[in-house]
């Protein structure tokens, strides 16, 4: 056990001198903030989805919808960021709440699907709310106001300023899980009867862990948002949510770490692709086969495995 | 507004509603027995209605050519699909012939777009089946009023097949009782590979016939896969009797809401299914521990 423990410390300190380093070992500044962002995604993804045991396949509907209510909220109503950033996740709880309490009602291949409906159902509210949203071309303008005397406008400032968020939703997710009640959607994740069997209320807990993670992917939507100046309509869609479970599938459910470097993995690999060849959905696809056909248990899982055998 | 109009308007709505009953009962019979949510499917719908392109436009052989050759070339697909990946994978949890499913359907979208591009493709209605037919209220599109047939002549066909052969035998033991499939093991490999490849071929049916009444695109399945997904969870999973009850329902207000309140076209299905959820959390026919 003391070799996971100095191989604890020495990934951590390698990992805190990447993150640090990162904005000068991408291509491009905005790619590392991506990064970041979609990793802030997949923390709260994993909590539902690793930890709770519930394969959500709507979970971009969270994203876009912080990405829209903190974009829609610095267009109109404020040019504070903490604000509009709270504004854009209560805006996904709103929605997460009615949303989680139905589909809670099913498990398994039936949550996925109904979540997935759910998700639809909002990206053609979207597109279909011109006016407010912008339709197909999305929402325009988003600023990226000041942070008190912090200039957030510079892609490097506003790259610290993603990774501060980045460490609160880490510390923030680490706590949840290794809190009582992220034992309780452990117990529920491994065997359902039996933690109703002690007392607690399967729904309720599932449908917390549901509102939380769509907490996480709307800051992360929020974050996207100002990063990106704009909101695309894809932020709402089908591929997101997808690619989300694909993050965490890559990275290895239920370990936190592995879905946060799954998911630099894929925006890094995304972004790379994209530029290279115009058939990357074609590969994107060939990624989701070989990694559930070959990869299954995860690349942190797998590292670890073998980390603990040398 | 004339009767004549709503009556050509629920017309409409019931051929809508039998592609959706032909695609929906493809994803039924394959997840009641397999256990996979396949989200190839709709991208298998859309090779059908290529493969008719192909061969009408290309090869110049006619319709019902199509309609015999693209069901089997599609259902091969799917068998092939099914005996090197999907089968697998059936041990582990579900999610991942879903995300397999979910990757293979990019592929084959993408790949289909790089071979065809982007832009649909015009298909014609064959001139066999053009024109209108005196229904005495009304007139009617001759080829639309096919689509109705072939799909109740189909969906009797299936009920029959599942009623009366060894094959449906074991799609009943699988939708009654998924232990019970399971059970049967993996000596009946091939069973399940000619099960999915019957899914698939019902879905690839369905892409021929809604060729001449759609754009064939190479995002049609995906518009239409998740809509499918809302008919078999309203209707309730594994149920045959409930795709079809569902596809039509949805068929119906899909083509309403187009007549009365168009933006509600893309959004009154799962504000619909929300409400069945609510009332009729299994949908309309499905049991309780299904695949749970």
């Amino acid at each position: 056990m003391q070799l996971k423990a100095r191989h604890k410390t020495a990934g951590i300190i390698v990992g805190a001198a990447l993150l640090l380093a990162a904005p000068y070992l991408a291509p491009y500044q905005a790619l590392a903030t991506q990064m970041l962002i979609f990793a802030i995604f997949a923390i709260g993804f994993d909590i539902l989805f690793g930890y709770t045991g519930l394969l959500s396949f709507g979970h971009a509907a969270f994203f876009g919808l912080g990405a829209y209510g903190t974009g829609l909220s610095l267009i109109h109503l404020t040019s504070s960021v903490p604000l509009a950033l709270g504004l854009g996740i209560l805006l996904a709880v709103l929605v997460a709440v009615p949303m989680g309490f139905l589909s809670t009602q099913r498990h398994g291949i039936y949550f996925a699907m109904v979540t997935l409906a759910f998700a639809q159902l909002i990206y053609f509210i979207a597109f279909q709310w011109r006016s407010l949203t912008g339709g197909d071309d999305g929402l325009q303008g988003v600023p990226r106001p000041s942070l008190g005397p912090v200039d957030l406008s510079s892609d490097l400032v506003y790259y610290y300023f993603v990774l501060l968020m980045f460490i609160l939703a880490l510390v923030v997710g680490v706590r949840v899980i290794r809190s009582p009640f992220g034992r309780v959607l452990q117990a529920l994740r491994e065997n359902g009867d039996r933690a109703m069997s002690v007392g607690y209320d399967p729904r309720k807990y599932k449908l917390i862990s549901f509102v939380i993670s769509a907490g996480f992917a709307a800051l992360a939507g929020g974050l996207y948002a100002m990063l990106q100046n704009f909101v695309p309509l894809f932020s709402l869609g089908l591929d997101l949510s997808g690619e989300i479970v694909l993050m965490t599938l890559v990275g290895g459910m239920g370990t936190i770490y592995g879905p946060v470097v799954g998911a630099m993995a894929i925006v890094y690999v995304k972004d790379f692709l994209s530029s290279q060849t115009d058939v990357w959905p074609l590969i994107m696809g060939l990624l989701y086969v070989v990694s559930v056909m070959t990869f299954r248990r995860g690349v942190v899982k797998e590292l670890k495995e073998r980390l603990l055998k040398s | 507004m004339e009767p004549v109009f709503l009556f050509s308007q629920f017309f409409n709505g019931l051929v809508l509603g039998c592609i959706y009953v032909l695609l929906s009962l493809g994803l039924t019979v394959v997840f009641g027995t397999l256990g996979v949510v396949n989200f190839a499917h709709g991208a298998l719908y859309m090779l059908g209605a290529y493969a008719a392109y192909t061969i009408s436009s290309k090869l110049q052989l006619n319709f019902l050519a199509c309609l015999v050759l693209c069901p089997l070339i599609v259902a091969a697909i799917g068998m092939i699909l099914e005996k090197f990946l999907i089968s697998k994978l059936y041990k582990l949890p579900h999610y991942y012939n879903l995300l397999l499913t979910f990757g293979i359907m990019f592929i084959i979208q993408d790949a289909v777009k790089i071979i065809f591009g982007p832009e649909g493709e015009p298909f014609n209605i064959p001139e066999l089946l053009q024109g209108a037919v005196n229904l005495g209220f009304m007139y009617y599109p001759k080829y639309r009023l096919f689509i109705l047939v072939v799909t109740a002549g189909l969906s009797l066909g299936l009920w029959l097949f599942i009623e009366k052969t060894r094959l449906g035998a074991i799609i009943r033991a699988g939708t009654d009782n998924a232990e019970m499939a399971d059970a049967l093991g993996t000596n009946i490999s091939w069973t399940f590979t000619l099960i999915f490849g019957l899914g698939a071929g019902l879905s690839g049916l369905a892409g021929v016939l809604a060729a001449p009444i759609q754009n064939v695109q190479p995002a049609m399945g995906m518009d239409i896969l998740v809509q499918t997904f809302v008919v078999v969870i309203i209707g309730g999973m594994g149920s045959i009797a409930g795709s079809i009850l569902a596809g039509l329902v949805i068929g119906q207000i899909l083509t309403f809401s187009i007549v009365f309140w168009p933006p509600g076209s893309t959004t009154l299905i799962y504000a619909f299914m929300a409400l069945v959820l609510v009332t009729r959390p299994r949908g309309f026919f499905g049991r309780v521990s299904f695949f749970e």
